[in-house]
Formats: C-alpha cells, sequence, structure tokens
C-alpha cells in the first residue's frame, strides 16, 4: 500500500486548505480583518495588531516605539514587521506571514501527535492509548477551530507565541532538548509567561532523550540546558537592546504584563478585579494574583511527574484563563493540544457542559460587550459576568482533563476498580 | 453530607429522572407565554416616573403661540406650492428660506440600492448655534417631507421652519439645534445618521460637509393632516427593536398629556381605556413591531447610534392647533436643553403597555429567557439520551444491575451529527443571500421555488443520510441536541439584544423540541412532518403576510431594503438560526434509523 504518498497528499490537502480558507476570508470579506483586529477578545494591549503598527510607525520614524504608552510588544517584531511592505497598502504579505505562522504551529502539534507522547510516556503508558486521534485529525481541528481562524485573521501577535510553544513541545519530544530550550526562549521572550513552562518542559527533555546520548542525572541535564534558556533570552535582549538604543523596552513590555498597567477589557478575570481596587491594595493584589498564577507550575509538575506533556496542556489551559491579558488565542493553542487525550475522553464527565458553557459564553460575550460599549444599554458588569462563565468553561475542561488523566493512572495502579464510580471521601 | 449526595447520585441512575426533561420543557414554554399574558395586570408593570431629574418636563412656561401663528401660516402657503416639485428645486426653495432665519445650511446626497431598485434623495440640514453653548453638543428636529404613508407632511414642515426661527430668538439655548429636512422618512435621516458619525459608506452616501457636537436627542415632527388634532402618537421603536430611553417618552407624555392636555396614544391604539384588554393588545403590537426591527419612522435611524429619539404624529379630530404642537416641541427641547449628561437614567429596555404603564427588563426577561432554556434542556436530555445504551440490547441486565453499577455510557459517535448541523447552518446563508440580492421582479417566483424546495430538501437530505451513511437513533438524537443546543443558545444571546424577536422565533420554534424519529411508524412520520410544514420559516412567512392582507414581494422587499439600508437583522435570524433548525427537526423526523448494525461499546 503506498500510505506514505496517501499521508502525503492529506498533509498538503489540509496545509493548502487551511491557507485557502484564510486567505478567501482574507480578500473575500476586507472589513473583518480590521473588525476582528478591534475586538477586546482577540487582541490585547499585548498583542494588538493595531498597537504594533502604532509601534512601527513609531520606530520607521526614528522615534522610541515606547513613546506613548501604547506599544507593549516585544521590540524585535519591529525589524520583523518594518521587512514587510506596509499592511495598509499590501495587506497580503501580512496575510501570508499569519497563515505561514499558523500552519507551522499545526505541523508542530501533528509532530505532537504523532510522537504518541500523550499516550505512552517514558514512565507510563495508558492502557487506552490505542484510541486516538491521528496527526492529520489534530491538526485539522487546530487549522479549523474558530478561535484559531479568529485569532489568526485578527493579526494577534500572539500566534507567535504559539507557534513556539508547540515548537518547543515537538522540539522536546522529538528529542532535541537545545532546540526546546530555545524555542521556549522566544516564547518567553515574547509573551514573557512560556517562562513557567520551563519545569515541566525541561522533564518532557529529560524523559524524551534519545538512548545514545542519554544524561542519567535530571541534575545536570537540567544545569547543562536551563543556562541555555537563558543565554538564549540574554541575547534577544541583547539584540533589543541595539534595536531600541535602551533598556526602556523591558518595564514597557514585561513591566505591563506585572503590573496590568493598561486595563484595557478582556477576556481575562484581571481587569475588572484592578479596576476595581484601591490603590494602595494594588501591589499586593498584583503579587497574589501572578503568584496564583504560578504555583500551578510546582504542584502539576509533581503530581503528574509521569506525563509531563500533560502538565504543559493543563499549565497552557490555566494561563488562558488567568494571565493578566488572555485572549481567546490562548484557548486555542489550549483547544489545540486537548485532542491529544482522545484516549482520555470517555473518562471526562462533563464534556456536554463544557462544551455548552463555551459556546454560550463565546456568543453571549460579544453580546454583551455590544451592550455595554455601543448601545449603552447594559455596563461593564454584564461583560464581566460572561468573561467569568468564559473562564468558568474553560477550568471545567482543565479539571475534567485532569480528572480523566490521573483517573487513567489510577486505573493502572488499581485494575479492580475499572468502570467504578468513585467518589472523594 | 456525604448521605444526601450520595442519595442524589443514586437519584441520577433512576431511569425515571430521564423521563422528566420533555415535560420541564413543556413547562418552561407554558410558564413563558403565561408570564407574557400576566405582564399587563397591575401587579406586575409598573407606572412610568421621570427618572432624570435635570429634565424637568412641563415645568418651563412655553411662549410659542401669538404672532408665530402668521409666521406659520405663510410657510405653509409656500410648502403648499411646492408640492409635486422636484427634491432638488424643494430644497431650493426651503434652503432659502432657512437662510433667511440666519442659520448654516448644508446638503446631503444618497443613493441606495436595494432589491433591485434606487432609491436616492437630497437632505437639507441647518445647524442653530446654540448661544450659550460650544458646540459640544446638538439636538435634531426632523420634518421629513413623505411619512412613511408617503403623505406629504403639510403641517409638519411649516411647523419645523416656524419653530426654527422662534427657536433662533432665544439665547437660553446651551446646544445646538439641528433642522434636518428630509425627502423621505427612512432612506434620508438613515443617510445624515450615518454621515454624522462618519459610519457611512462614501460612494453612496456622500459626507456631511457641516458638522456639530454630539446628538443629545432628536425629535421627528409627522403632521400631515390638515385640520386641527385631538392626540398626539408617540412613534418610538428603532431599528432592531432599540428603544429610546424611556425618560424621553415620558417627558413628551408629561408634557403633552399633563401640560398641554392633550391625549397621548402608543402604538396606533386610538382608544385606550387602560383596561387589560388594550394593555395587552398595545404590548403585543409593541413586540411585534420591536420583532420586525424595521425602521418605523425618522426617528428610527438615531437610535442605533445612542441618540434617544421619538417621532410624534398628531391624530383624531379636535381642537388642538399647530402651535399646540409646537408647544410640545418646545417643552421637549426645554427639557432636553437642560441635560447635564446623555440620558441613562431610565430604561433601555421595556415594554409599554399604555402611556404610563410600563414593565422593564428584569420582569419580562424571564418569559423569553424561558422559552430559549426549553430548547437547551432537551438538548442536555437529547444528549443524556443518547448516552445510553439502546433498550433491547441492556433489558435484560437492567434489573440486576441497577443498584451495583451506574448505567454504562454509550461511546457516541459526533462525526455524522455535527457534520450535519453544520451543514444546515451554512446552509442558510443560501436562502439569506438570495432574498437580500435577488432584484423585485424575481422575489415572487423566488419564493415559490423556494418553498417547494424547502418541503422537498429533508427528504432529500434524510433519504442522502439513510443511504450513504445510515444513522443510528443515536445519531439521530445528537443531530437534534446540536441543532437544539445552538438554537437556545442563539435565542438566550438574541433576548438581551431583542426580546421579542427572541420569543417570537422561540414560539415559532418551540414545536421543534418535541418531535423526533418515529422508527416504527412511517405514517407518524409524514404526519408530523406536514405539521412541521405548517410552521415551517417560509410557510409561517406566507400565512402571516396573508393574515395581514399583503402579499409575500413587499414583505420580502421591505426586508432587503431594511438589510441594506438599516441593517436590519431580523433576516439573520430568521434564516441562519430558525432556518437551520426546522431543518434539523425535519431531517430527524424523517429520519429512519438502522438499529442494532452498531457495536455498543462501554467506558
Amino acid at each position: 500500500m503506498d500510505g506514505g504518498k496517501v499521508t502525503v497528499g492529506r498533509t498538503a490537502g489540509l496545509y493548502i486548505g487551511a491557507a485557502v480558507l484564510r486567505l478567501a476570508i482574507f480578500t473575500l470579506l476586507p472589513g473583518l480583518p480590521d473588525l476582528l483586529t478591534g475586538r477586546v477578545e482577540i487582541s490585547t494591549p499585548v498583542t494588538s495588531f493595531k498597537r504594533l503598527q502604532e509601534g512601527l510607525f513609531l520606530y520607521n520614524h526614528n522615534v522610541s516605539p515606547y513613546d506613548g504608552g501604547v506599544y507593549h510588544q516585544a521590540p524585535l517584531f519591529l525589524p520583523l514587521f518594518s521587512l514587510l511592505p506596509n499592511a495598509l497598502s499590501y495587506p497580503i504579505f501580512t496575510y501570508l506571514l499569519y497563515i505561514a505562522v499558523d500552519l507551522l504551529s499545526a505541523s508542530a502539534l501533528w509532530k505532537i501527535a504523532d510522537s504518541g507522547e500523550a499516550g505512552s510516556s517514558a514512565q507510563f503508558t495508558s492502557p487506552r492509548r490505542e484510541k486516538r486521534w491521528s496527526g492529520f485529525v489534530i491538526a485539522a481541528a487546530f487549522l479549523l477551530n474558530p478561535f484559531t481562524l479568529a485569532t489568526c485573521i485578527g493579526r494577534s501577535t500572539s500566534v507567535f507565541t504559539t507557534c513556539a510553544i508547540l515548537h518547543a513541545i515537538a522540539k522536546a519530544v522529538s528529542g532535541a532538548p537545545f532546540g526546546a530550550m530555545v524555542a521556549l526562549s522566544f516564547a518567553s521572550y515574547l509573551s514573557m509567561y512560556p517562562l513557567l513552562l520551563l519545569p515541566p518542559l525541561l522533564l518532557l527533555c529529560y524523559d524524551r532523550q534519545r538512548p545514545d546520548r542519554a544524561d542519567k542525572s535530571a541534575l545536570s541535564f537540567a544545569a547543562t540546558h536551563v543556562p541555555v534558556v537563558f543565554g538564549v533570552l540574554a541575547l534577544l535582549f541583547g539584540m533589543s537592546y541595539l534595536i531600541t538604543g535602551s533598556w526602556e523596552f523591558l518595564p514597557s513590555t514585561y513591566g505591563v504584563q506585572l503590573t496590568l498597567s493598561d486595563l484595557t477589557p478582556n477576556v481575562g478575570l484581571w481587569w475588572y478585579f484592578f479596576i476595581e481596587m484601591f490603590d494602595s491594595f494594588r501591589s499586593f493584589f498584583l503579587a497574589v494574583f501572578w503568584l496564583h498564577l504560578s504555583c500551578y507550575v510546582g504542584g502539576l509538575t509533581v503530581r503528574i511527574r509521569r506525563q509531563p506533556l500533560v502538565v504543559l496542556t493543563l499549565l497552557l489551559g490555566i494561563f488562558a484563563i488567568f494571565k493578566p491579558y488572555p485572549s481567546i488565542s490562548d484557548t486555542s493553542l489550549f483547544l489545540g493540544l486537548v485532542p491529544l487525550y482522545r484516549h482520555v475522553f470517555p473518562l471526562m464527565r462533563y464534556t456536554f457542559v463544557i462544551a455548552a458553557v463555551i459556546l454560550y459564553a463565546s456568543f453571549l460575550g460579544p453580546a454583551f460587550y455590544y451592550l455595554w460599549i455601543y448601545a449603552g444599554s447594559g455596563n461593564a458588569n454584564f461583560f464581566y459576568a460572561i468573561t467569568l462563565v468564559w473562564g468558568l468553561g474553560q477550568s471545567l475542561l482543565v479539571c475534567d482533563l485532569m480528572f480523566a488523566v490521573l483517573r487513567d493512572e489510577w486505573e493502572v495502579e488499581r485494575p479492580e476498580m475499572v468502570g467504578k464510580e468513585i467518589r472523594q471521601i | 453530607m456525604p448521605r444526601l449526595l450520595s442519595s442524589a447520585l443514586a437519584l441520577r441512575r433512576d431511569p425515571r429522572i430521564l423521563k422528566i426533561p420533555p415535560y420541564i420543557s413543556l413547562l418552561c414554554i407554558l410558564v413563558g407565554t403565561v408570564w407574557l399574558f400576566l405582564l399587563p395586570l397591575d401587579e406586575y408593570s409598573r407606572r412610568t416616573y421621570i427618572s432624570e431629574n435635570a429634565l424637568l418636563p412641563g415645568q418651563v412656561h412655553t411662549y410659542f403661540g401669538g404672532s408665530d401663528q402668521n409666521v406659520l401660516r405663510a410657510y405653509k402657503q409656500e410648502v403648499n406650492a411646492l408640492v409635486g416639485k422636484s427634491n432638488v428645486e424643494i430644497n431650493d426653495q426651503l434652503e432659502s428660506i432657512v437662510k433667511g432665519l440666519g442659520l448654516k445650511t448644508a446638503r446631503q446626497n444618497f443613493t441606495y440600492h436595494a432589491a433591485g431598485r434606487t432609491y436616492e434623495g437630497e437632505n437639507l440640514y441647518a445647524i442653530l448655534q446654540a448661544p450659550r453653548g460650544d458646540a459640544t453638543e446638538a439636538i435634531v428636529l426632523v420634518a421629513a417631507w413623505e411619512n412613511v404613508k408617503h403623505e406629504v407632511n403639510r403641517n409638519g414642515m411649516p411647523l419645523v421652519l416656524t419653530l426654527a426661527r422662534y427657536f433662533k430668538r432665544w439665547s437660553l439655548w446651551s446646544k445646538d439645534i439641528i433642522i434636518l429636512l428630509s425627502p423621505d422618512s427612512i432612506y434620508g435621516p438613515q443617510a445624515w445618521v450615518d454621515a454624522y458619525h462618519d459610519a457611512h459608506d462614501s460612494s453612496h452616501v456622500s459626507s456631511l460637509p457641516l458638522k456639530s457636537g454630539a446628538l443629545q436627542g432628536a425629535i421627528a415632527i409627522d403632521y400631515s393632516q390638515e385640520h386641527r388634532f385631538e392626540s398626539v402618537h408617540i412613534v418610538y421603536d428603532g431599528v432592531n427593536g432599540q428603544l429610546p430611553n424611556l425618560d424621553l417618552i415620558n417627558s413628551v407624555v408629561n408634557i403633552a398629556g399633563g401640560q398641554m392636555g392633550m391625549g397621548v396614544a402608543l402604538q396606533e391604539m386610538w382608544q385606550h381605556n387602560n383596561k387589560y384588554p388594550q394593555r395587552l393588545r398595545t404590548m403585543l403590537r409593541g413586540m411585534l413591531k420591536q420583532g420586525l426591527g424595521l425602521a418605523s419612522g425618522p426617528h428610527s435611524s438615531f437610535i442605533p447610534y445612542h441618540v434617544d429619539a421619538v417621532t410624534l404624529r398628531p391624530f383624531g379630530e379636535g381642537w388642538q392647533d399647530e402651535m399646540a404642537m409646537g408647544r410640545v416641541v418646545e417643552g421637549t427641547f426645554r427639557s432636553l436643553n437642560n441635560l447635564l449628561e446623555h440620558l441613562h437614567q431610565s430604561f433601555f429596555f421595556y415594554l409599554l403597555m399604555h402611556r404610563e404603564r410600563f414593565v422593564s427588563i428584569g420582569t419580562y426577561l424571564p418569559s423569553a429567557m424561558l422559552v430559549a432554556a426549553n430548547f437547551t434542556i432537551m438538548a442536555i436530555f437529547l444528549w443524556m439520551k443518547s448516552g445510553q445504551p439502546e433498550p433491547a440490547s441492556t433489558a435484560p441486565s437492567s434489573a440486576e444491575s441497577e443498584k451495583s453499577a451506574p448505567p454504562p455510557t454509550v461511546e457516541r459517535d459526533l462525526f455524522l451529527p455535527l457534520g450535519v448541523v453544520t451543514l444546515c447552518q451554512f446552509a442558510s446563508a443560501i436562502p439569506l443571500y438570495l432574498f437580500n440580492q435577488a432584484p423585485e421582479s424575481a422575489l415572487t417566483p423566488l419564493f415559490t421555488t423556494f418553498l417547494l424546495i424547502n418541503t422537498a430538501l429533508p427528504f432529500a437530505l434524510s433519504q442522502f443520510l439513510t443511504s450513504f451513511y445510515a444513522p443510528s437513533l443515536q445519531q439521530y438524537h445528537l443531530i437534534k441536541s446540536f441543532s437544539l443546543l445552538l438554537l437556545g443558545m442563539f435565542l438566550s444571546a438574541l433576548a438581551t439584544l431583542n426580546f421579542s424577536l427572541a420569543m417570537i422565533i422561540g414560539l415559532l420554534a418551540a414545536p421543534l423540541s418535541f418531535v423526533g424519529p418515529f422508527p416504527n411508524s412511517p405514517v407518524a412520520s409524514i404526519i408530523c412532518f406536514v405539521l412541521l410544514n405548517i410552521i415551517s420559516p417560509p410557510a409561517v412567512l406566507f400565512a402571516s403576510a396573508l393574515y395581514w392582507g399583503l402579499d409575500v414581494t413587499s414583505v420580502l422587499r421591505e426586508a432587503a431594503v431594511a438589510w441594506h439600508v438599516t441593517g436590519t437583522y431580523s433576516a439573520v435570524v430568521v434564516w441562519c438560526v430558525w432556518w437551520p433548525a426546522w431543518l434539523a427537526a425535519s431531517v430527524s423526523v424523517l429520519g429512519r434509523p438502522e438499529a442494532g448494525h452498531k457495536k455498543v461499546k462501554t467506558a
């Protein structure tokens, strides 16, 4: 059987289909990209394409892009986008760049799926691993996900972070720890929060080392690879310094994320809280919120030590809910990784509820935002209520997936309990 | 607590629990409908009140009258001489009059293409700069040359000119006053408001050469009757069911009804005794208008831009003259002039049932939400049902295993149902596109063809599914489940934007909750399908056109024009929310599920 040929044909078909679909939306609905760019669900202060244009304009006119306090993204975007022709007169080049980034992310996801890491890691092999979706299905689910599509059409710069994270994981599962570390440094450089993925990613790299050059000691493995991340980050910072001529970019990009100085509404849970807060409590709650976000890393990494990819997936889900400036792009990344766990889907208990909650929230969100901002007949509480529902839907998914994975592990330890109902005592 | 939990868990396993949801669902619809009919009662509705204290309606002495009557008569002569002339000639003459008053004037051209017709014209407008203001805010006085019934605004036009002359003499205005004279009641104001907010398509609607500040309110006068009047009819429905702030309506009611002593009517209820049947009728008329979402006068286009606006239309035989009407406008403008901020205090979502009686969103929304919830309940029920093993395969074991293990959940096959529902949703773009783009002459044949295809389509789709995929009963349940879930979701989101439309569509689609495949009786499924066809979107469209004595072509033309000009989205709701749900339900009614061919897997 010429399975190879068929696969190649299908691969090309999927990529071409996804690219054509995106290009068709870009060209047939010329008003849509700008409309989506303005949506708070897609563009946050740290990923907005509009703000990037502003920074680019300042950069091209030899003014510091961080003057004016609009641009909060990494400095290296500026030389990249100033290489492209002007996005207003020749938008097609920008479109092609974003489409290419989406396809690269999908190919990384495909590699992760084909590695089978989700079903059988170095320390744990799920008895259900046979029931899984191929890389084709998973890449298709990612590429055709409306959230991914909307992010791509809205030209949010978070697609670059998504791509870097997926490549870091893909490199890790294919036994290239050095590449994984470099990709993670890029992701962290662009959005900062991926740095929190370092511990589980290190474990994943450690577990998936090539046998011929395996480093036996975890400590020495970490000691050789953590410096890579910081080395690459230092290099990127140095380049940024050379480009912008000052260290101003550090407070304007990472500082904004750390201190939440821009309170533009988004789908996350921070903005409303910090709008309502008295200034004297601000720094305390900033610390609490960041501590809350980062405390999952240690706990999950230790508890699900045997399946580091699960930890990465769950963490991405948690970040999509609790990070300071989340958007549907983070959700699309999480939803892209969830189908890898097809084998534990039968163990999940609330799939229908989760799907319904996420669907309802994604329709009611824009409706309530419209009532608040345009019709003037609602207020900020309407939209915030929906972001709470949205967060609830995602956290249900995170919890349910975690439950299913832990139950899967538990059934290996306790074969007599397979299929029985369990209850916490 | 643990005992409670375990008994709750035991209850969850009880097979009887699965029988309940359809009844809950039916109960939701019944309660939702009854709720609606309770609203006009005194216990559920409220008296209106002025919420914004700055308005002070009816507190000022109005001076319009006296010698202004002579001015009005003179303008009436001028306007009567213009009847029958072209738009440009009329505007030339009116512009010279307005210029003579010392106001800045400007004109604006617009052209709309819809349903194969062209609607064009030229707006004339003038700005009276506020002696005490800084041109940051403005109020608009609109008079359209023709009202929505194409009667010439014989008294309204001269009245607006007289008022402009009168207002110019006063030094107390703190907001600019814009006089807008448009050739018709829908397209002209729409073009003007779009251009005022720079939201126009400049290839069809030209930009405004002259602008003032943010619009705070607008009053349109539609005074086409020649003789004296008895009462004022307040038209307040905006495009897509949006409403002006209730304070504006209350102010007008207060000034016209209280200060001037004239009658006030709403929703073409010329007589209103404030009893239950009249209240109910007023409310239902309001809901129907809101649901249709069409523009009902020159004021309608203002409301989507968050500019509160009403049209005032005198009617009846009485002793009130044009001067009284002018004093109503003067009083209202004095109130609006007092505003320190945009009207925001009072309600934006309400149903009026009498000029002094209303219900607010908190009271009426539950009825639409209950109707929408019925679909969600049925969707969850069908999902649970699809997870149950088919009765035949578990009948022997069910008795003994009731206590020991939870019922095994059958693996669900999601791809086919998801595909069918997605296909139905995407197919809905076709009728939407066709009916919005077709020229007027093609609308009737198109509608007839669509009606026929629509009847045959479920058969074809069902035959296609049966012969190629042989769906199981579970998959039919899932098709229904997903389509009802989507319907419930769309309707509950819609209920927050346009309550009436969500309620109407919800009630019309309610039977879809309760129909399903009849595996053993083809006759029953045919009967059910015939019944379903009676409530199909095109059939309902046809029947309601017959009922109101309209022909379908004009209804479709109006819908297409409303879509292109005012952006009414009711057609989207009919074709992209209701129709796909109907199609999915019809397919599942006609379905012939293959029993027993699929593997029952336990999780």
